[in-house]
Parts: C-alpha cells; structure tokens; sequence
C-alpha cells in the first residue's frame, strides 16, 4: 500500500493510542467505527451504471477522505470461446497521480496494477456471474467493464473500491436485447414426399442445441433495461488492520502506515443473512495463526453484515431517488 | 462588483430530464445516446394575436380557427395523431384539405421515427404556402413536456403526451381571452384531436378532449365527396368492417418480421435484391441477388408474396432440385383474371376465386414442364419486404369492374385500375367517382397489400384527363418515369442574369465591370461552325479547324460555357442536379435549365459572341494528337449547319471557302478517328431509332413513322465529342483523383450473351466471340445474312440489349482498372460537350475549369460523397429520361400507325403490313421487330402450337401443310391499332399475314 512515510515517534505514537483502554484515535473514533460514508449512484449518465464514493469526506467543504469513481459500461462482443459465451466482467482499477503525489509513475502502475488484481480476481468469479450477460447463445454477448477511478486516498482503499465496485453493478441495467433468427422451413423440402429416414427425426440422444440466431435487436430503444441479476450477491469487503492482539477498522493513512498487516475479508451474500467468505487476502509483513485468524474471520462477518444492511438500504435509497422521487419533482414543478 | 451567476442545472432534475436512449449502429454495436432536455415557457401557441404568445409570428394561425366545419361552429383547430399522417399523408396534402392545423413536435418525430417518405412529405407541406400549419414544440414548453411513467411503452408515452398537449391548447386559448366586461363572450374555438386510434380516442374523451376520426372528420367537411376518395383504405376497415373480412382466408404467407430478414440476409441464408415483375407473365418475376450469376426466379402469386415492382425484397431460395426455368409463354393478366370481380375478388372459396386458382395453376404446371436443366435457374420465393417503392401510378379504370355506370350515382363503389405499366398488377379502390373517372388518366397510389386480398389496395389521387388527350398522355408519361415537369420557381429564375435576353458578351476593357473577359481566350475571329440535328435550339457545341504552318492541323471543339452561368449551390444548381437531364419527348422537351439559358445565352448561335469553354488539339494529318489544351473563351459561330446542310456544302466541289475547307479537314480528322477506335476494339452498336413526321408544329399531329438517317456528318460531330469527352476525363482524373465525374461502361457478363450466342448458333450457324469488346465487335462485323442485309442490325440490336448501361461514377468511389468505357473502347471517359442538357457535364466543367486554374473548385465537389450522391440521382434520372423518351415515341407511333390505317382505309386498301423479324418464341406466340418502325410487337396465338425451346422454334397449321417458324425468320405482320376495351389504352396489335395467317389461330 501507499506508504506514507511518517517517523518511529509518529508510529508508536498512534499504537500505543490504538492499545490504550480507552483506546484514542486521532480523530476521536473507537476502533469500530468507520467514517462518514457517503455515496451516489447514477452520476454517469451516459454510463450503464456508475456510483461515485468517498468515506471521511469533510462534511462542511467537500475536502478530503478517499474518493473513487466507479462505472459500468457493456460492450457488445461477439462470442469466440466458450468462457466468454456467458459474457464477461472486467474490472480495471486507475489511479489518479493527483492522489499519489509521492508515487513514481512506475510505482503508480504497479499499485493500479494490484488493486486491479485483487478486485479482477474476486469479481469475476463465476460464482458471481450475473446470468443476463448473455444476448444470443454462441453468437454475441456483453461484456462488462468496470472502470474504477481513484482521485483522493485518505485510506481504506480497498473497503472503497468494492464497495464503489458493488454501487456501480448494483446501478448496472443491461438493454433488453430481442434475438432474431431466420429458421429454414423444413416442411419444404420433406413436402416433396421422399422417405428419407434420416432426415428430421428428433431425437432424445441428439443433445445438439443448434441455436440459428445471429443478430438480435433493440425492443425498446428507451429502455435502460434490466438490472443485472444477482446484484444482491455484490461482495463487500472488510479491512482488519492489525496491531498486536487488536484490529480497528477503517484506517486513515496514517494508521494504515503504522499497522504491519492487514486482513482483508470479502463477503458475498447469496442471501441477506448467510454471507459466504468470497475472498481474503492477507496484507503486510506478520504471521498469523490459524486459530487467531479463524476468530477474526468471524469478527469481520458481522462487521460485513451491518455494513451491508446500511449499504443496501442506502442503494435502494438511491433508485428510490432517482426514480419516483424526481419524477413526483417533475410533476409538481408545474 | 459584477456578479456571476451560472445557471448550472441541478443533477438531480437532470436525471428525470435528460432523455436516454440506446442505439444499435450498424456494425453491431450498442450505443446509449443522451439528450439534454432545457424546458422553456415562451414556446409560441402560433395563434394570431395571442396575449401570451410573441405575436411576430410570419404566419399564424387564424385568430377564431376554421370555421367552415360543420360538427365546430365555434371554430377549430387541428391536431393530428402520428397516425393521421402514416395513413392519410394524400388527404393532408390535397388542396381542399385547408383546416388550420397544429403540428406537434412529437408527432413529426415519430413519424421520421416510422417513415423517412412520409416525413421528407410532412416537411414539404409545412413549408407550402397554401396549408396553414404551426409546428408547436410541445416537448420543450414545461407544461406540455412530459417524462416516461415506468413500464410505459414509447407509443403510450407519444399519445398521452399530444393528449396533454391538445388539453394545454384549450385551456391556453381561454385562458388569454378572458371575457370582457359589458361584451358579450363569443365561444372559443376548440382544438380537436384527430386520430385513427380509437383507443387514443376513448382515451381523450375521458379527459375532456375532444377527438375525431379522420372518416368522421372529413365527412363533416365541404368537400366530402372529394375528399373521401382521398382516404387511404386503411381507415375505412375499423369504420365499416367489409362484409367477410373475417371468413377470409390468407392467400399470401405472412411477412418474416423485418429484423428476423435482416439476421437472414446477414447469415446468408436469405438473399436481399430489387424485384422486377416479368412484363410477359404477370405470375413471374425475378431478383438479382450478389449470391447467384443469375436473378433469383419467382414462380406463381404466393411466392411473388405481394412485391410490387421495384420493391426491395427478401427471398428465400429453394433447394436445387426445386429450381425453375423461366416460362415460354405469354401470360397476360387481363385475359387470365378477366372475370375477377372487384368487390369480392379475394375471398378464396367462391367460385370465382376457385376459377382463377385453377387457371393459375394450369399455367405454372404447363410452363414448368420439361425445361433442359441448363436454363434453369436459382428459384425461390419472397419471404419479406424490406422496403416498398410504392408511389402514385398512372392507371385506367377498367370498366367492367363498374356495378353502376351512371354519372350521377355518387354511390362508393369498389373497382379495378389497370396500372399503364405492364409490370404492375391491377389495384383494387373504392371511389364515389367511378363513372367519372372512367376514360381518364388516373392517379392511384397503393396503400396496403394483405395477406387476405388477392389485390393490392389503393386510393384515387387525382385524374390527369381523358384518355388519348395529348396532355393527359404526356403528364402521364412523365408522372410514369417520375420527370419533374413543373415550371421553373421564382428563387430559380432569380439566378439568372439580371439582363435577361439583352445580356450580351460586354466589349473587351473598361466596359467588361463584371470582368467576364478575364483569363479568356479571343477566339472571335477563328471559324467556328455548328452542326446539329435540324430544328436544334440548344447549341452546345461548335468545331473548328485549320492548318498548321508546320503541317499538323489545329482543331477546337468549343462547348457552351453553361458553368459561367449555373453558380455551384444556388437554387437554380439544385434544380439542375435534381433534374440531372433535358428530357425530350416527341413533342416536347423538358428542360434541365431555364430556357433563358438553354436556348439563348449558352446557345452557341451563331452571328453572336457567346461564352465558350474550348478543348483545342493539335493533330498530325493521321489524326495523332501532339498536344491539347483546354481554355475558356469567346467565340464567334460563323454558321449553324443542319447534318444535311452541312454534308452537301462537304459534297459540292465547287464550294472552296474557308468554311467548307475546315469541314473537310475535320471530316478527315473524323475518318481516321474512327478508324483508330474501331482497331482498338469500338463497338458498333445499334439501337432502333426512328423519326415522328409531324404535320405541323401547331397540331403536332403525327402522319409518319421512319427511321433515322445517319450521314458522314453524324459521325464527324460525335468523333469530336468523343475526342473532346476523353481529352478532358484524363484532364480532370489526373487534376481530382478522388471526385473526378467520369463515365463508364462496365464490361457485360458472359452470361448475359449465352442466350443469343446459342440462337445464333441454332439458327444460323454463327457463333460470337464476347472474350473482349474487340473481339464481339469483329464477331459482330461477320454475323452477316447476304440474302437479308437488315438481320446485322437485328444482331447489333440484340448484342446491345445484352449489354449493361452506362454510368456516371466519382472516381475515388471505384477501382481504378473498371473505368473502362467496353463500348468506347476507351480506358477512360466523361461528359463534357452537352452542359445544357446534362448536369454531369456542368459538374465535368466546374472540374475542368478548376483544373486549368480558371476557379477555384468549389467544396462540394471536393467531397467524394457529395459527388456520389449527385451522380446516383443523375444516373436514374438519365434512364428513367431515356425511357420517358422512347414510350413518348412508342405513344406517336401508336398514333401515326392508326393515322395511316385510316388513310389506308379512305384510300380502299387494306390495313397496315409490314415486313418484320422474329426475335423471340413462346410457346403461344412470337416477338418481332419492325424494323422499318422500329417497334417491338407480340403476336399471339390462341391455341398453344408445337413449341420448340431447344431450336428456337414453333410450328404453325398452315393453310396447307405446318409451317415452322423460328428466330430470325421474316415475317409479314399485320399492324392495328387496338383501343384496349378494358383500359382504354391504346395497343398494338401485330398478327402474322406470312407465312401463315395466324388471325384464325
């Protein structure tokens, strides 16, 4: 991760405020409590879904805290194998220079290179695919990119980008695609009367599923189209930041900087109650044993489990905005 | 301080007033498309002195609306519904229909949405000055815009906002006149909705606006007999149901949805071309399609499926074994369906309809039986329409469809209208005019062809005049070949110069203000001469020649400077590029520019300075070229020649004047220019061309029909024309490589030879090389008959409809190694000597002139696509020209041939005979060719004969033993005049005198 350099004193400064009974952090939090979250979906409009995220933004003049970009753009693509004939995801991470003013250009690459991984590799998990990617079996499907842009870093990146990340595919509609296909009739050429055996005979041993079509078209060229399915199932993810017996949550950089690892827990929810570990990745330089690491997967759960609850409350808040509510505006306006 | 403020619109209300929608382009992808939408509340109502509204409107709608409907005394106004327009664009367009009308933005986008015709029309009428129309934008006033409901369908979304907006209007006009005080209150005009929708309708009452069918609507007018024949048929099914709508049985299998052809078409399992109806079998047509070397046939109605001629078709070829020749027989609609009865004509079951399956079917069965299978060709059947070409066609009631010929019964009645073209099939209409219309040139136009119906459905446009009127018959020409015939608009003849007929070239010096002088070439004082066909008004050319003191000979040919007049992208240039061609008929000449131009100021007259754009080689007596140069000038014509005029002054040895002397040397010129393209390959090509006799200019009555003579001197203008046309094509192709106006003449497919080489060969024992131009031309020259000196021009005359028409083409749009003329023989050619009369040639002028560095080039013809855009309108209205050309003459021989039967008969002879030349059997007839008329004639004979397909041949019971007729043959035909009972148009009829009578067969 970014390292923000900072002295020893700084350091041991805030572990011992960390290890404290209360423990203190510099912005007065307990070691629970994240930042002021705040979140807009659909600021993109000329993308398929978009969401733009910042956790510890000051209130007051919009200045500081993480903030990330996220957006969904389908792309039509024609099928060439059979990975790609459900669709695709693809995840794309940039960051902006102006949020790493003391990375090099090569070091930048390397960081996008792996928040990119990270993201890439949990989110096109097939156990995440949505099942609505597809627009004409063997022929033509969507393919899904998802660009993240990180413009600030105060820290926490990785709880950002998926949560961004989950915004932005929880905002994704896909066009409603109608598929069109030419069948030959085959009633002509067996009108001709000739006893051919061999010929159209349907048979529960043939489980050949020849599909004919080739293009498809646009029903309802209004239409934003259908939420992607599964959107629900969107992983949210958990940084424990570790000092000595203790984790705290939501680290600024500086805490970030002082901590010597980190446990990252991705959820998925394939229903609102029973999360699934999606993926976790242990950051930094310390061991960790088996059983303490059993615990903390545990802890971060239910850590997951109210964020999400408030997350998606949030979401649905959104689509409520954006839809019902502005047009009731619309309405009254007159 | 200055404050600033920007008005930067809230996100949050962008998001419900942005419009969003996807776009599938078409290479496959999609693209979302975003419009920002800014709501407005000064969005004028366009009534006449409205208090809110701005009232500079140019032409606002009247103050109290219309007044002259029946079912609004009050006043209206007019809304019309997107599908008002979709289905009853004739009844908007007619001069009676007059309501002031209330254009919605909404309406016109959904109609471009659904139909590109119908909107390029709706725009046309909002601009014409006689219809009282306001376009309101109702989607950007705030209290007519409205905002998609979730899962509403854009068509519910488009109703409900013209019902909001038709509500907005009645509440705005009584909001602004507010009653006054001490005056008594006059009723405000309603604006009335009217649509076909009847949901729409219900709709619209419920909220208390007033709607209206078109039907209900039109029948409460002034003018409603009129106009009621102007409804399209698809109204009158939701009114009045017909009597067995519903029992009916399809007889055409439905159309593919047309997303469903274009995935066909894509995948290459359907074939996508132009349909063209065969003119001697009406159950036959054929497509061109790029897949097969031959067009896809299209056997008997069902798989025909409705395509009309001209239509852009889907078709679906069967498996191989399924494939068809053509037909060998002559099958004419009317004799086949002549008891078709109109108003019930469709219903499969009853008797009639049952005769008319059985004859049909008879035909196919006979027609398809033993064929050799090399003739066979790619069969199939239309599976779809993917766009109709249907516009308004030249028709003749047929009176037998009539139930009641009063001319006072003004009862609806439904009838047939026989189309004038052969290719077309009849069209079923319902008029309250029937007894009127019958003997007149009508305008029909289709609106509908179902599954269920045997015929297409149209409707009346307008009558054109009694049958035969020579005015009915030449509008109907040109309305057929789609000429624009009307006179030339004010902002046309505003272009020309303010002179008019006084325009003179002004002296050299300080007179010339306009500096018409400058860069020009005094070519006053050479002798210059015309030489066209006589009575030629538009003199485009002029030549000259002299002797060089070196020897070598110095020619010009000097072409009216038409582009010093016509200016690139004024009104008078558009007209012209629309027009794209003088169109001369027999009798009358269609001009592509004012007459002004044509036949005064471009005109080369001579005795006058007129402007000239001169092309001047200099030549070695053996006619090589050592240098050209093109020049912009002021020449001086000494004399106007007629051809004949021209060839006795060459003829006459006494004559030794400077003039005469100068058509010599060109002559030579000419002889040994033609020799020189005739050894690199030219064709001699021929196409029958013959000669109106007119009494007099005044009753242009025809009294005679011969061919056209060509003489020494023809050949010599067009040697130079050509000479000029290939100097200035290599000119402006090296100048503009990517947008030169060129010409070209694609070789022919050796397929389309393969019919007449195996004739030739039958018949005669003649075979035709087709490996190169030069090798046909030389094939040409051999295919000779010592007994019958005409039957080279009949082969030339076949050779030549093998053959493909030439084009106009840019020459960035094609490879470089298809510019070749085949004809010419030349690798590469263009228009430049007749700027009158053709628009290619102003563009090739323009070209040329920059070129030189006289002008600049103007932008548009520096853009590829421009130039191809001009050239494809120029291109079809060159054919549709020469068409209209050739019937106008079929037409006068018409007239002259019944002239000369009736003298015929005064003087006591008999009727009209003619030598002529079997060009094609059938089974039940032949073709032939009178070459002395040079017209095409069918006899047919009643009864079928022994047919012949593999030799060409028929054989007929003569008198006293069979005869056997075949290809090539002479024959001696009688020629009559017929008056078609059913149509009224006049035909004529051929039987055979020799060598068998065939009028008992």
């Amino acid at each position: 991760m970014a390292s923000t350099s900072i002295s020893k004193a700084e350091k041991s400064y805030i572990q011992a405020g960390l290890l404290a009974n209360p423990p203190r952090r510099a912005d007065g939090r307990s070691l629970h409590d994240f930042r002021v979250i705040s979140l807009e979906t659909g600021f993109a409009p000329l993308s398929n879904g978009s969401a733009h995220l910042s956790i510890g933004r000051n209130p007051h003049n919009g200045s500081g805290g993480t903030d990330i970009m996220a957006s969904v753009k389908l792309e039509v693509e024609s099928v060439e194998d059979d990975a790609s004939d459900r669709g695709r995801i693809v995840c794309n991470v940039s960051c902006s220079p102006s949020a790493y003013p003391h990375l090099t250009s090569g070091a930048l690459d390397d960081l996008q290179y792996d928040l990119t991984t990270v993201l890439h590799q949990t989110l096109s998990h097939p156990s995440l695919h949505p099942k609505n990617l597809s627009i004409i079996p063997r022929k033509k499907s969507w393919l899904l990119n998802l660009d993240l842009l990180v413009t600030a870093d105060a820290g926490n990146i990785y709880d950002a980008l998926f949560m961004a990340a989950r915004a932005a595919l929880w905002d994704t509609k896909v066009p409603r695609t109608r598929s069109v296909e030419y069948k030959s009739p085959k009633s002509l050429s067996s009108a001709s009367g000739d006893m051919d055996v061999d010929q159209d005979t349907t048979s529960g041993f043939d489980t050949r599923n020849v599909a004919h079509a080739t293009d498809f078209e646009l029903p309802d060229y209004w239409d934003e189209g259908e939420i992607l399915e599964g959107r629900e199932r969107w992983p949210v993810a958990i940084t424990l930041n570790l000092v000595k017996t203790i984790h705290f949550l939501d680290a600024t950089l500086q805490e970030e900087a002082s901590c010597a690892s980190r446990l990252l827990v991705v959820h998925s929810y394939e229903s609102p109650t029973s999360p699934t570990v999606q993926s976790m990745r242990m950051l930094g330089s310390e061991e960790l044993s088996i059983l303490n690491l059993k615990n903390l997967i545990k802890e971060a759960e239910s850590y997951t489990n109210d964020m999400f609850s408030s997350f998606t409350a949030k979401l649905e808040d959104e689509d409520f905005r954006r839809n019902q509510k502005a047009r009731e505006r619309f309405g009254k306006r007159r | 301080m200055v404050e600033i403020t920007i008005r930067k619109r809230p996100q949050t209300e962008a998001v419900i007033t942005q419009r969003k929608f996807f776009k599938k382009t078409a290479r496959g992808k999609v693209v979302k498309v975003l419009r920002e939408r800014y709501l407005r509340d000064d969005v004028a109502c366009g009534i006449q002195g409205c208090r809110e509204c701005s009232t500079e409107i140019p032409e606002p709608l009247p103050f109290s609306g219309s007044l002259e409907h029946q079912l609004f005394s009050n006043g209206h106004y007019l809304l019309p519904d997107t599908n008002v327009f979709l289905a009853q664009m004739d009844l908007i367009e007619s001069s009676l229909f007059t309501p002031p009308i209330i254009l919605l933005q909404t309406v016109i986008e959904e109609v471009r949405h659904r139909s590109l015709p119908l909107y390029n029309r709706l725009k046309a009428l909002t601009k014409s000055e006689d219809k009282s129309i306001w376009i309101f934008y109702n989607e950007y006033r705030s209290e007519t815009a409205i905002v998609r409901e979730e899962n509403e369908i854009p068509n519910d979304r488009n109703d409900r906002g013209i019902r909001v907006a038709t509500a907005w209007y009645n509440t705005h006009i009584s909001l602004t006149r507010p009653p006054i005080r001490g005056q008594k209150q006059t009723p405000h005009p309603t604006v009335v909705l009217m649509t076909e929708d009847a949901a729409n309708r219900e709709k619209a009452e419920k909220s208390g606006v007033t709607s209206i069918s078109v039907r209900k609507y039109v029948e409460g007018m002034k003018d409603a007999n009129l106009l009621l024949d102007l409804l399209a048929a698809d109204g009158s099914q939701e009114i009045e149901p017909t009597k067995a709508a519903s029992g009916r049985q399809a007889l055409y299998p439905d159309y593919l949805p047309i997303s469903t052809l274009l995935a066909g078409v894509k995948a290459g399992e359907l074939h996508q071309g132009h349909f063209n109806a065969n003119q001697y079998n009406y159950l036959e047509g054929s497509v061109p399609v790029p897949a097969f070397d031959k067009p896809v046939l299209l056997v008997g109605r069902e798989n025909m499926n409705r395509a009309v001629q001209g239509d852009i078709v889907v078709v679906e070829v069967f498996p191989e074994k399924e494939w068809k020749a053509p037909a060998d027989e002559v099958v004419d609609q009317e004799a086949t369906l002549k008891n078709d009865d109109a108003e019930d004509s469709g219903e499969e079951g009853d008797e009639n309809g049952e005769e008319v399956f059985v004859k049909e079917s008879r035909v196919l069965s006979e027609s398809s039986s033993q064929k050799p299978p090399s003739e066979r060709q790619p069969t199939g059947r239309v599976v779809g329409v993917v766009k109709r070409n249907w516009r308004a066609y030249v028709c003749h009631i047929d009176s037998t469809s009539l139930t009641s010929t009063l001319t006072t019964s003004l009862s609806t009645q439904t009838v047939f209208a026989t189309p004038v073209s052969r290719l077309l099939p009849r069209i079923r209409l319902r008029t309250r005019q029937a007894p009127i219309l019958l003997n007149q040139k009508i305008l029909v136009t289709i609106d509908r062809w179902d599954a269920t119906s045997r015929y297409p459905e149209g409707h009346f446009v307008r009558a054109l005049g009694r049958v035969e009127s020579k005015e009915a018959e030449q509008e109907s020409l040109l309305l057929e070949f789609e000429v624009p015939y009307r006179p030339f608009g004010k902002a046309i003849l505003d272009c020309l110069p303010p002179e008019g007929d006084q325009w003179v070239v002004p002296p050299k010096g300080e007179f010339d203000v306009q500096n018409i002088w400058r860069d020009r070439e005094d070519l006053r004082d050479v002798i210059v001469c015309s030489i066209d066909p006589p009575g030629c008004q538009d003199i485009d050319d002029a030549l000259h020649a002299k002797l060089l003191p070196n020897g070598n000979i110095e020619a010009g040919v000097h072409i009216a400077d038409v582009s010093h007049f016509v200016l690139p992208d004024n009104p008078m240039d558009s007209e012209a590029a629309a027009r794209g061609t003088t169109v001369y008929l027999v009798d009358n000449r269609i001009d592509m520019l004012p007459s002004l131009l044509g036949t005064n100021l471009c005109s080369l007259r001579p005795f006058v300075e007129r402007l000239a754009f001169s092309s001047i080689w200099e030549l070695t007596p053996d006619a090589e070229i050592v240098s050209v140069r093109f020049t912009k000038s002021v020449i001086k014509s000494k004399a106007a020649f007629t051809y004949e005029e021209a060839q006795i002054r060459k003829d006459d040895p006494n004559l030794q004047d400077d003039l005469t002397n100068s058509i010599r040397l060109l002559n030579s010129l000419a002889i040994k220019l033609k020799a020189k393209r005739m050894a690199a390959g030219a064709l001699n090509l021929a196409s029958p061309e013959v000669k109106i006799h007119l009494d007099s200019a005044e009753s242009s009555d025809p009294i005679d029909v011969e061919q056209k003579e060509l003489r020494e001197t023809n050949s010599l203008v067009e040697e130079f024309m050509l000479l000029a046309n290939i100097s200035v094509a290599k000119k402006i192709e090296e100048s503009f490589p990517q947008t030169a106006v060129l010409r070209r003449h694609l070789p022919p497919p050796k397929t389309n030879f393969e019919k007449l080489q195996d004739i030739l060969r039958k018949t005669k024992g003649l075979s035709l090389d087709v490996s190169s131009s030069g090798a046909l031309a030389a094939s040409l020259d051999i295919c000779v008959d010592a007994n019958e000196p005409a039957f080279n021009t009949l082969v030339r005359i076949m050779a030549t409809r093998c053959m493909l028409s030439a084009e106009y083409f840019s020459s960035g749009s094609v490879a470089k190694n298809t510019f070749g003329h085949y004809g010419l023989a030349s690798k590469i050619y263009t228009h430049f000597t007749s700027p009158i009369r053709r628009y290619a040639d102003v563009l090739v002028h323009r070209q040329l002139s920059a070129a030189i560095g006289f002008t600049p080039l103007h932008a548009t013809l520096h853009s590829k696509s421009h130039v191809e855009r001009v050239l494809d309108v120029v291109n079809r209205r060159h054919r549709m020209a020469q068409m209209a050309g050739r019937a106008s003459v079929e037409f006068y021989v018409g007239l002259a041939l019944k002239a000369r039967g009736e003298q015929a008969k005064v003087r006591g002879e008999a009727d009209v005979k003619e030598e002529a030349f079997v060009i094609r059997t059938f089974r039940n007839g032949v073709g032939v060719f009178v070459s002395k008329l040079g017209i095409e004639g069918l006899v047919t004979f009643k009864r079928d004969t022994q047919f012949d397909a593999e030799n060409y041949t028929i054989t007929v019971p003569g008198a006293k033993e069979d005869v056997k007729i075949s290809v090539f043959d002479k024959v001696i035909v009688r020629i009559e005049v017929e008056k078609d009972k059913n149509t009224q148009r006049g035909k004529v009829k051929m039987t055979l005198v020799e060598p068998v009578d065939s009028s008992a067969l």
